[in-house]
């Protein structure tokens, strides 16, 4: 009996270590039939449920294309904080990878952190033919998107969502309102309490993931500025006001709820909640999990007041450390960039094209948009796109961080919006200082 | 005396052949175990974020900080209600369920033995999104069954306190079969003869717990003791991570996550190794302190 | 009356069954819904429409039969090398005398305590270094710093009675028929549910491998689960619960499997801590 178990141990070791020295020996190969092909690795955030499958088609596209460039696509869990955490832990071993997707919140972090390379600065050295891609092909408002607070132009924007407002307009129909949902935030509450009213389910959810990016949108369109020249400046009068009308809807009226991310999107397609604001990249899922007639619509105003909608998702940024590599990155960038490419970005994703001429375009989106009317929403609305406040300095996660635990202090009601925004503002400036 | 003249003998002088035994655990601990435990202990003397080429030395600043950070008291009494309820439910309760099933109900035991095992084989990330669902207050199933019995769940990630409890059920759920599944070995360790004359003096079965089930297994029961309280709280990192990110407003952060937060999320790497450096002698007194006073009432079979 | 007390007690048992292992049901359950079905019919157990299109995505789309024999290599490897070198330390710590021997049991011991999170950093330097990043080799080294082990199989090892040793002695046995022979055999319970747990900690290990391995052909089968899992575009609970079901599968076989044998050598003797 024990020599059989010591038996089976030791084949089993053999196998283990058989089968991983297997696994070495298909890598040699691989490199060694590529000959002279120069291996770079992409970083993308995109999960199966998140284009993650047009991420590999695009690079075995760009792969059987290019002559002397292999790209290798790598995943990374936890979005942008979790790539954030991989490429710290990378830059630590003294390694990066050549492109990396680089949410918009870590702007700064990453700009004052990493290596790397504006993406101009390598189309002026080594590609001549290129040199007004970038200007011929965004809007000047979507490229700043990508500068830091220093104003240098850190990537390129790729992954572009706006909030929306998902409307279930069979509960609005049954409560009596407009089924087209509401235009403005006024009319929003007015809204969200009669669906409370008449029908006893919730009117309104905002999402509250680990960022304040749809409550920036909230708070911004009414006037307020997350950041001025460098400081918090959102508990503005217009500021507070913005955030305590969404606070009473949760505190004094209840009918917005106050609950995680995936519990209220849930809540939503299940249809107990009225209307979602959360971002255009959950149009797939929410299609795809409701069972009544849903619809999108654009993210709401402030009566009399212009929308200012932080762009979310990420922009390309070149990590690559030698020349070959970084030429070897811009080619790939630039594939990205493609009209094709692009479109068969925003189809896999539902991100909005960061880039001119792709939503019209017949080899681009055309089709696509008439058919996904859920799209418009969010491809109406780009000229509000403002850049997500990202908080300058080493300290300005920690500051994000602030701002989190603010909004759970609001939302419970233990403290009025004016009397925590005031005293987190005051923190966050102290931080930054 | 004559137990103490054996012991004598029989612990043998020959150290080399004790290196050679611990050798390989050695080395791999002085690998991956020591040496990044010193160079933890010496980042926590410096001011950096992993990877900015300067490492600014700050001495004690990180320490001070430690103890002037507003956050900490509330994440301290975090953790002892972690640890609390944990003990509660993943101590108290299967030494209970271990004893009915040994002495009390004898039929089917087999099977509640195999069933109550089976969630702790898999992974607490699969129970984490499992019980987000789940629980979910306002469309989860277990609301939709509420709501026909008229209850209404409130919003427990949203709560301060309850979200607690709820994070350590969920840890509960994963851990609950192992503790059950070695406290039942060591409670069944006690004679049924025993028992039986107790039950036949009429003596009453909480009386039979703690008089003699619990001294008589208080082997297994420091042991589920110790490992509750160290892999509880490490454990319930997963949920804390996945279901509420430390929040409402820190309501939920244990000292781990936190350390995990300062060091992974704001990237305050200095501060974090000083923050584990500190736990890390915090809980190695809380140990000292166990073995101390607890280990002293222990029954040993020899 | 007897009667009447143990149906109370069963009724009792059994409620607290239904609670542990309904989100076993149920995600079984919705591995074979659609997800508009996993939204809709939360309560019904029994899909409408069961679809096996969740599985065929997950082996479509992964190369899981490579990703389940890594995870087995990697829990499998670790779970051996663990038990082996505690095992031998172990000993070494009851039943020999040297210098430094209580100092060193209680700094390994102290380990246990170290959060994982701060020896993740440095060990990442280590294993880049080695170049054993994207393998699985890389996976396991780290995973086998863990003293939990020594403390178990020391203290189960300190409640056998020394007399039997005392006698092995005195036949003049060697250190391995000792070894091998009668302590092994007396401390076999804890050694075994040791493993267990080593085996299912290791299985289920996302923290590490996420870090180190890049491919999904080298992908463990947590590191699967986290491909369908997204804050931003939203989880797709049905794959998502797919995917967890095939990672529950290997884990509960074995278990059951070898149910009768780890709980008949737990309960005829039982774990001394």
């Amino acid at each position: 009996m024990k020599k059989n178990i010591l038996k089976a141990v030791a084949a089993a070791l053999m196998t283990a270590s058989l089968l991983t020295g297997c696994g070495n020996d298909n890598a040699g190969s691989e490199q060694s039939a590529q000959g002279d092909k120069v291996k770079i690795e992409y970083w993308h955030v995109n999960a199966e449920t998140q284009g993650g499958k047009t991420v590999q088609e695009l690079v075995d596209k760009f792969n059987a294309q290019s002559k002397d460039v292999e790209v290798v696509a790598r995943y990374n869990p936890d979005m942008y904080k979790g790539l954030m955490q991989n490429l710290q832990a990378e830059a630590a071993a003294g390694k990066s990878p050549a492109v990396v997707q680089v949410g918009w919140a870590f702007l700064d972090y990453f700009s004052n952190n990493f290596t790397y390379s504006a993406p101009q600065k390598i189309i002026d050295k080594d590609f001549s033919d290129d040199k007004n891609f970038l200007q011929d092909n965004f809007l000047p408002n979507v490229l700043d998107l990508a500068k830091n607070s220093k104003g240098d132009q850190v990537g390129i924007p790729y992954s572009l969502s706006t909030p929306v407002l998902y409307i279930n307009r069979d509960l609005l129909r049954q409560a009596g309102l407009d089924e087209n949902g509401p235009k403005t935030w006024e009319e929003l509450i007015k809204f969200s309490d009669t669906v409370k009213k008449q029908t006893g389910k919730y009117g309104f959810y905002m999402q509250e993931p680990a960022d304040n990016w749809a409550q920036q949108a909230l708070l911004e369109s009414n006037g307020a500025r997350m950041i001025t020249d460098g400081k918090a400046s959102f508990a503005s009068e217009d500021g507070i006001k913005a955030y305590q009308a969404y606070a009473d809807m949760v505190i004094k009226t209840k009918s917005a709820l106050h609950i995680s991310w995936d519990q209220g999107v849930q809540a939503f397609v299940n249809g107990d909640v009225a209307m979602l604001y959360t971002t255009i990249a959950q149009r797939a899922n929410v299609q795809k999990g409701a069972k009544f007639d849903v619809a999108a619509v654009s993210s709401p105003a402030w009566e009399g007041k212009p929308k200012k909608l932080p762009a979310g998702g990420c922009f390309l940024a070149i990590t690559a450390q030698d020349e070959k590599q970084q030429k070897a990155a811009w080619e790939f960038v630039k594939y990205l960039y493609s009209v094709e490419s692009m479109a068969a970005w925003t189809k896999g994703t539902g991100y909005v094209p960061p880039r001119k001429d792709v939503a019209d375009a017949e080899n681009g989106l055309k089709s696509f948009l008439e058919e996904n009317k859920m799209m418009k929403a969010a491809t109406s609305q780009m000229d509000s796109v403002v850049p997500w406040a990202s908080f300058p300095g080493d300290a300005g996660l920690q500051a994000e961080q602030l701002l989190l635990d603010t909004r759970d202090k609001i939302l419970s009601g233990s403290i009025s919006a004016r009397e925590a925004l005031t005293q987190t503002q005051e923190q966050i400036n102290n931080l930054l200082k | 005396m004559r137990v103490m003249k054996n012991k004598k003998n029989l612990i043998t002088q020959n150290t080399m052949i004790a290196y050679m035994l611990i050798l390989p655990a050695l080395l791999v601990f002085a690998i991956f175990m020591f040496y990044p435990l010193f160079y933890t202990a010496y980042l926590s003397f410096f001011d950096w974020n992993m990877i900015k080429p300067l490492k600014v030395f700050v001495g004690l600043d990180n320490y001070k900080a430690l103890f002037s950070d507003p956050l900490m008291p509330l994440v301290i009494k975090n953790t002892v209600v972690y640890i609390l309820i944990l003990l509660i439910l993943n101590c108290a309760a299967p030494y209970i369920l271990a004893f009915i099933l040994s002495f009390v109900v004898k039929k089917g035991r087999g099977f509640y033995k195999g069933a109550f095992f089976l969630p702790s084989v898999i992974s607490l990330v699969v129970g984490s999104i499992l019980y987000l669902w789940i629980l979910n207050p306002v469309s989860g199933p277990a609301a939709v069954a509420a709501e026909f019995m008229g209850i209404n769940i409130p919003i427990w990630s949203k709560t301060q306190g309850l979200v607690i409890v709820v994070l350590s059920i969920i840890t509960t759920w994963k851990i609950f079969g192992y503790n059950f599944i070695v406290i039942f070995g060591g409670v069944t360790g006690v004679p049924q003869e025993i028992i039986e004359a107790a039950k036949i003096d009429n003596i009453p079965l909480y009386k039979i717990f703690f008089d003699i089930v619990l001294p008589m297994s208080s082997a297994t029961g420091v042991y589920i003791f110790i490992m509750t309280i160290v892999q509880g709280l490490q454990y319930v990192f997963t949920p804390i991570k996945v279901v509420t990110q430390g929040g409402p407003d820190n309501a939920s952060s244990n000292v781990i996550y936190d350390i995990y937060q300062e060091g992974f999320l704001l990237y305050h790497t200095g501060y974090a190794s000083a923050m584990s450096i500190a736990a890390m002698v915090l809980f190695v007194i809380l140990l000292v302190i166990e073995f101390r006073y607890v280990e002293k009432g222990i029954y040993y079979e020899n | 009356m007897k009667i009447d007390s143990s149906l109370k007690w069963h009724v009792l048992l059994c409620i607290a069954l239904f609670v542990s292992l309904m989100p076993i049901v149920f995600a079984i359950s919705t591995s074979f819904k659609e997800l508009s079905e996993a939204y809709g019919n939360v309560l019904g157990l029994i899909p409408h429409n069961p679809t096996m299109a969740n599985y065929l995505r997950i082996f479509q789309e992964l190369p899981l039969n490579q990703i389940t024999l890594n995870t087995v290599i990697v829990a499998f490897a670790v779970t051996v090398f663990k038990i082996v070198t505690s095992v031998m330390a172990a000993y070494a710590f009851v039943y020999f005398n040297f210098k430094g021997k209580n100092l060193l049991y209680i700094i390994l011991i102290s380990t246990i305590f170290i959060p994982f999170t701060m020896t993740m950093i440095p060990n990442y330097l280590i294993i880049s270094q080695i170049g054993l990043r994207n393998n699985i080799i890389g996976v396991i080294l780290p995973q086998l710093s863990d003293a939990t082990g020594i403390f178990l199989i020391r203290q189960a090892m300190r409640s056998i009675p020394l007399s039997f040793i005392e006698a092995a002695r005195l036949e003049q046995a060697g250190i391995f028929h000792i070894m091998f022979g009668i302590v092994l055999p007396l401390a076999k319970p804890a050694v075994i549910s040791t493993g267990i747990m080593f085996f299912i900690n290791s299985w289920n290990e996302y923290v590490w491998p996420v870090l180190i391995l890049k491919d999904t052909a080298n992908y463990t089968l947590p590191l699967a689960l986290q491909l369908f899992i997204s804050s931003e575009g939203g989880t797709d609970f049905c794959v998502a619960m797919a995917v967890s079901v095939v990672t529950m599968i290997i884990p509960l076989g074995l278990y059951l499997i070898f149910q009768k044998y780890i709980i008949s050598t737990f309960t005829s003797s039982g774990v001394k801590g």
